[in-house]
């Protein structure tokens, strides 16, 4: 930590300071300087940059960009922000790209949602909008959703013709002397959900892959700052049905640290429970995904056999099976019933029942081994300059997990290690993932032995203990937090107005989107059976790849 | 040992034929599983209902109006599209009415949506039907109340006048004079209650 601030004492700064425990937050003077000083943290080791998080301010005629450093091996992040003018023209600032290939969506996204322009960015077109947004900035505060929809009523005609163009000319630009195709892999692909990946190949063999997202962008980052603090959480926790808890205790993080409210000890365990909970249900769909993905729907099916019951319990505490709605700042939104342990209870065994027959014939199975073991290679550096996460990036070795490096809730009290292999295939990823789910079991009982304990001694009070009130109105500032989500890394960066009643700005970082970067990196010369293989393995969710 | 094995299997799979299969479950009309908490089709209490307008606040898809009623207080009820509802239950957490909420969703029907046919987008709303004698009755009490507040303030203007004489009478009777505080509103109970 001492490294990171002595190299930016080289700089002009406006501030450096320690922002909680393994965090510096540090401002630039100017955005000239961004270049050098993010060329000099990543010699330091800092080789991840996690997102870019511009925030709009028409009053300062500014915007502020954040850029998020982490380093995977060591846990030491920087929080980098500096201004840039807010006018179309000037509105630019050089691209880390060609230092952080990781960053080259994130600064895509940025381009196309806030009109920021990334010099010397390799491949600077619009990524997520659809062609009627194209040269409109969605994200800005003073952006006109009224005028945007008459504007597309109007012009529809234009943008359908458009659309249509694109489709045509898809194969017109290529070399009518060589055998090159574009294939279009979704999105109505039974693998592939609402994503189209423009194959570009010869034959059998891809010769690059370029998806095209964005079929299901709902703004959520726009929709959040329309709503107030508590009901901003249906919002972020459709950033993914599967797993829509963890995504909830991340904002819910955010918001308490901004209003500055201690949540209680049995709120914290229940958000360790519920979201746990919200990881099995998320596993299990990614280990059927994977087999399916490969031809076979059996363990899909029985998955889903055990999944409904952990849904009966999210359904018996909250009232809902899929869209829980149950985190909300300042605890967990319902008491407990001790009797709903009951049903966890059954839940578990029943994943004891059938853990040994899942692990028997699909995690040892031997077609998969050979199939699964030499396709989608992710090497530990790859993992790292990309900015990967979860568990893709426990499958190449890396040991990331922020339940362990940065705990919240309660994970500081559980007793749980890094899941990890090392050679980063498509095989380790499944395998990871099914020893992630024995994992998350384990947590779940920890949990539910340490609550029991609690409430039989009186320590907690499961009716009343599970909520602490937080203001209605939250004062000015901004906040940083980070769970670890099913899929990986979700990085919330929460900024308030003085006596705010609704979010200024939520930027949401969601892992999906890294990793189906990787896509084309991973499939480049491989043949075109390889596509749903490793696009499964991946665990991607259109969900949070698009937001 | 071959014949054991038999009708073991045979017991076993006899067994079956006594639970009811959960296929044979009409899902449509009865769930597999319903907890108490399941946030279902609202029902709303326009009697305890007192027309806060908190519910619609905090709907976050906007998904209640409110209804307007021909009285001057209390004058709205919630009534909620279920068709754009999201069944997030914040409305009947942000209901303030006690010990009962006047929108709940907890434990309601399930079967809104797959229950029959519904020809008509009005059959996803949870409308609220106020019978014209419940109407009536609120707009009396209402104009009770208007009376019963004009009374009063007839009868307080009646005593402020009264006061006024006497202090008057007090003034030109040159009687010693006492330190007079400012009116404060409460009757000046020392000369005797008036009327």
């Amino acid at each position: 930590m001492k490294k990171i601030k002595a190299i930016l004492e080289n700089f002009d700064t406006e501030y450096v300071e320690d922002y909680k425990k393994i965090w510096i937050k540090a401002k630039l003077q100017s955005s000239d300087a961004l270049l050098a000083v993010a060329k000099a943290v990543q010699d330091e080791g800092l080789r991840s940059l996690s997102t870019v998080s511009p925030t709009d301010f028409p009053d300062r005629e500014t915007i502020e960009l954040n850029y998020f450093f982490e380093d995977l091996q060591t846990k030491r992040n920087l929080w980098l922000k500096c201004d840039i003018p807010r006018e179309l023209e000037k509105c630019e600032i050089a691209s880390l790209t060609p230092l952080f290939p990781g960053a080259e969506w994130h600064e895509r996204e940025a381009y196309s949602m806030f009109g920021v322009k990334f010099l010397n960015h390799p491949d600077l077109r619009p990524i997520i909008v659809s062609e009627d947004f194209i040269g409109k900035t969605p994200f800005r505060r003073d952006f006109d959703w009224e005028q945007h929809e008459e504007d597309v009523a109007k012009n529809v005609q234009a943008i359908v013709d458009a659309f249509k163009d694109e489709q045509a000319t898809n194969e017109v630009n290529l070399d009518p002397e060589s055998s090159e195709t574009v294939l279009n892999w979704g999105p109505t692909h039974p693998a592939s959900g609402p994503i189209r990946l423009r194959v570009h190949c010869d034959g059998e063999e891809i010769i690059s892959i370029d998806p095209d997202i964005g079929y299901v962008w709902r703004a959520l980052e726009s929709l959040v700052t329309k709503k107030d603090f508590v009901g901003a959480i249906v919002a972020v926790e459709r950033l993914c049905f599967m797993d829509n808890i963890n995504s909830m205790v991340g904002y819910c993080m955010a918001v308490e640290e901004i209003a500055g409210t201690e949540i209680t000890e049995f709120a914290k365990w229940m958000r360790v429970i519920l979201g746990e909970v919200a990881r099995i249900s998320s596993h299990f769909m990614g280990l059927g995904g994977f087999f399916m993905n490969l031809g076979l729907h059996t363990l899909f099916m029985w998955n889903l056999g055990t999944r409904e019951f952990f849904l009966d319990f999210l359904e018996s505490y909250s009232g809902a099976r899929i869209a829980t709605a149950s985190i909300e700042p300042g605890g967990v939104r319902y008491g407990l019933d001790m009797t709903m342990f009951d049903e966890l209870q059954k839940a578990l065994d029943q994943f004891d029942n059938t853990v040994d027959d899942i692990e028997m014939i699909f995690v040892n199975n031997p077609t998969m081994k050979v199939r699964a073991k030499d396709v989608g290679v992710l090497s530990a550096d790859e993992v790292e300059d990309y900015a990967l996460c979860g568990i893709v990036a426990r499958a190449s070795g890396v040991k990331t997990d922020i339940r362990i490096d940065e705990p919240y809730a309660a994970y500081d009290q559980v007793d749980m290690d890094y899941v990890t292999r090392s050679n980063g295939a498509a095989a380790d990823r499944f395998k990871v993932l099914f020893g992630e789910l024995k994992q998350s079991v384990d947590i779940i009982k920890q949990a539910k032995k340490r609550i029991e304990e609690g409430v039989a001694s009186g320590e907690f009070n499961p009716t009343k203990d599970h909520m602490v009130k937080v203001p209605k109105k939250l004062p000015a500032g901004e906040a940083l937090s980070r769970v670890e989500w099913a899929r990986g890394e979700v990085l919330m960066h929460l900024v308030t107005e003085e006596k705010a009643k609704s979010p200024y700005r939520l930027k949401l970082k969601a892992p999906s989107f890294n990793h189906t970067m990787m896509l084309n990196k991973l499939l480049e010369g491989q043949t075109l059976s390889d596509i749903p293989l490793v696009f499964g393995s991946l665990y991607v969710c259109q969900g949070d790849l698009d937001r | 040992m071959l014949l054991i094995d038999i009708v073991k299997k045979m017991v076993r799979v006899s067994k079956a034929l006594m639970v009811k299969s959960p296929a044979q479950v009409d899902v449509r009309y009865e769930a597999m599983h319903h907890p108490a908490r399941y946030r279902g089709e609202h029902t709303v209490d326009y009697e305890t209902c007192i027309g806060c307008d908190a519910c619609n606040k905090i709907c976050p898809v906007h998904a209640i109006t409110m209804k307007h009623l021909p009285l001057k207080k209390q004058n709205i009820v919630p009534e909620v599209n279920l068709s754009v509802c999201i069944f997030c239950g914040l409305c009947e957490d942000a209901c303030p009415t006690k010990p009962e909420k006047s929108i709940v969703l907890s434990g309601g029907r399930y079967d809104m949506l797959s229950g029959g046919w519904h020809e008509e987008q009005n059959d996803f709303w949870v409308n609220v039907d106020i019978p014209q004698s419940y109407i009536d009755s609120r707009l009396e009490a209402e104009d009770a109340a208007r009376v019963k507040k004009e009374m009063a303030a007839k009868k307080r203007a009646a005593q402020a006048a009264a006061k006024a004489e006497a202090a008057k009478r007090a003034e030109a009777g040159e009687e010693p004079k006492k330190e007079q505080k400012p009116f404060d509103g409460t009757p000046d109970f020392s000369k005797g209650v008036e009327g």
